[in-house]
């Protein structure tokens, strides 16, 4: 099952960039938005998770379901993502 | 049983990691994180041997050398410290499972937190604009409106940092004079973007689903104040993380009280950075400090042997 994530970050954001090292770690490519250039993506970023800290994790399965990540939350993603 | 736990790994933790490595000491370095408030700065200038880095940077710079010695930080929180006869138990969990380990001596390099207004609203809108970290945060309210609280060094750098940012900023600051150093606070007064509110205590954060303004007192007036900001930074100074532990003997503001040899109260317990009494908290003095208390360990150690 492929699932696709996306990262909102900002380019100042230690977690965010955390985040970025643990998916290369782990060979996972991601999609990744800087809500500090882009105030649509933060609107958008905002509605998904209810709040304005960063980073905020998108994974989204092939059937268009969104579990949403908020800060670095390196056990809820290793069991998303299926990393021991 | 480990010879040695260290507990943090900032500044202070893993500059005592590095020196207990080399001297072959068998050791364990546990953390929440790599880089604690180092992490989280903005510009550093004032680091030896770096004339310019910051927080990310910096911090990074402490994981490569930590991995260049081989030295693993085990992620986790230390919940509690029990002495036994000749040795501690460090209770803690990591990753949601419990741990227990036992050790000769502890260092605690626990450094420290920001410290909260303590005001109605503050809980409720934490990341719902309001925020402990400019940095982080900060440019998340592009064009906004934007208040910093307080006005000492870290505040003065926030609004600065603010002012590239928002579209207007305010500093609330509790006193009639702004605390921090003059070069930031000629920068300060300074900038156009910039409005100081002086004699300000802030009583409320107040809002909808996301912050929409501050309520404050006016100390020299007694009348209670409003501003509509989309957006609020507190940097009101830190507290020690020094909590989870009873046995050592702390100071007025829950600082560890150490001597010239990071020593506690009690023999075995190490501190060192600013968790501890040290009047002056950096990052330069923290890495000092965390290569004392590493050798007086070693020495410690050493005489336990004889």
């Amino acid at each position: 099952m492929t699932k696709s994530i996306t990262i909102y970050s900002t380019p100042t954001c230690v977690y965010c960039r955390a985040a970025k090292d643990f998916f290369k770690e782990h060979n996972i490519t991601y999609t990744e938005y800087n809500v500090a250039a882009d105030s649509e993506r933060v609107k958008e970023m905002v509605e998904k998770s209810g709040q304005m800290g960063v980073p905020v994790i998108v994974i989204t399965d092939e059937d268009g379901k969104e579990e949403v990540v908020i800060g670095f939350n390196k056990p809820k993603l290793e069991e998303l993502l299926s990393i021991a | 049983m480990f010879d040695l736990i260290i507990i943090g790994a900032s500044a202070a933790g893993v500059s005592a990691a590095m020196y207990a490595k080399r001297r072959n000491i068998h050791f364990l370095i546990i953390s929440e994180n790599i880089g604690g408030e180092v992490a989280t700065s903005g510009e550093i200038e004032n680091y030896l041997g770096f004339t310019h880095t910051d927080g990310i940077e910096l911090s990074g710079k402490f994981k490569e050398q930590l991995k260049y010695h081989g030295i693993e930080v085990k992620e986790g929180n230390v919940e509690i410290i029990e002495q036994r006869d000749n040795f501690f138990i460090i209770q803690g969990k990591q990753n949601g499972s419990s741990l227990e380990l036992e050790t000769k001596v502890v260092l605690i390099a626990t450094g420290v937190h920001p410290r909260e207004l303590s005001v109605t609203g503050e809980k409720e809108f934490r990341n719902k604009g309001l925020s402990y970290c400019t940095v982080c945060d900060g440019p998340l309210f592009k064009d906004k409106i934007v208040a910093t609280i307080g006005g000492g060094n870290s505040g003065l750098e926030s609004v600065l940092m603010l002012a590239q940012i928002a579209s207007q900023c305010y500093l609330i600051q509790l006193g009639e004079r702004l605390k921090g150093d003059e070069v930031l606070i000629e920068k300060v007064k300074n900038s156009p973007k910039i409005q100081i509110i002086y004699n300000a205590r802030t009583k409320e954060i107040f809002g909808d689903t996301f912050v929409r303004g501050i309520r404050y007192e006016d100390t020299k007036s007694g009348g209670i104040k409003e501003i509509r900001v989309d957006g609020i930074f507190v940097h009101i100074g830190m507290v020690p993380n020094s909590s989870f532990i009873d046995l050592v003997e702390k100071n007025e503001f829950k600082e560890i009280k150490v001597n010239s040899l990071c020593q506690t109260s009690v023999p075995g317990i190490f501190a060192a950075g600013d968790v501890t009494d040290i009047p002056y908290k950096q990052i330069s003095i923290a890495a000092g400090q965390g290569a004392c208390a590493a050798l007086a360990v070693v020495d410690y150690l050493n005489k336990l042997r004889v």
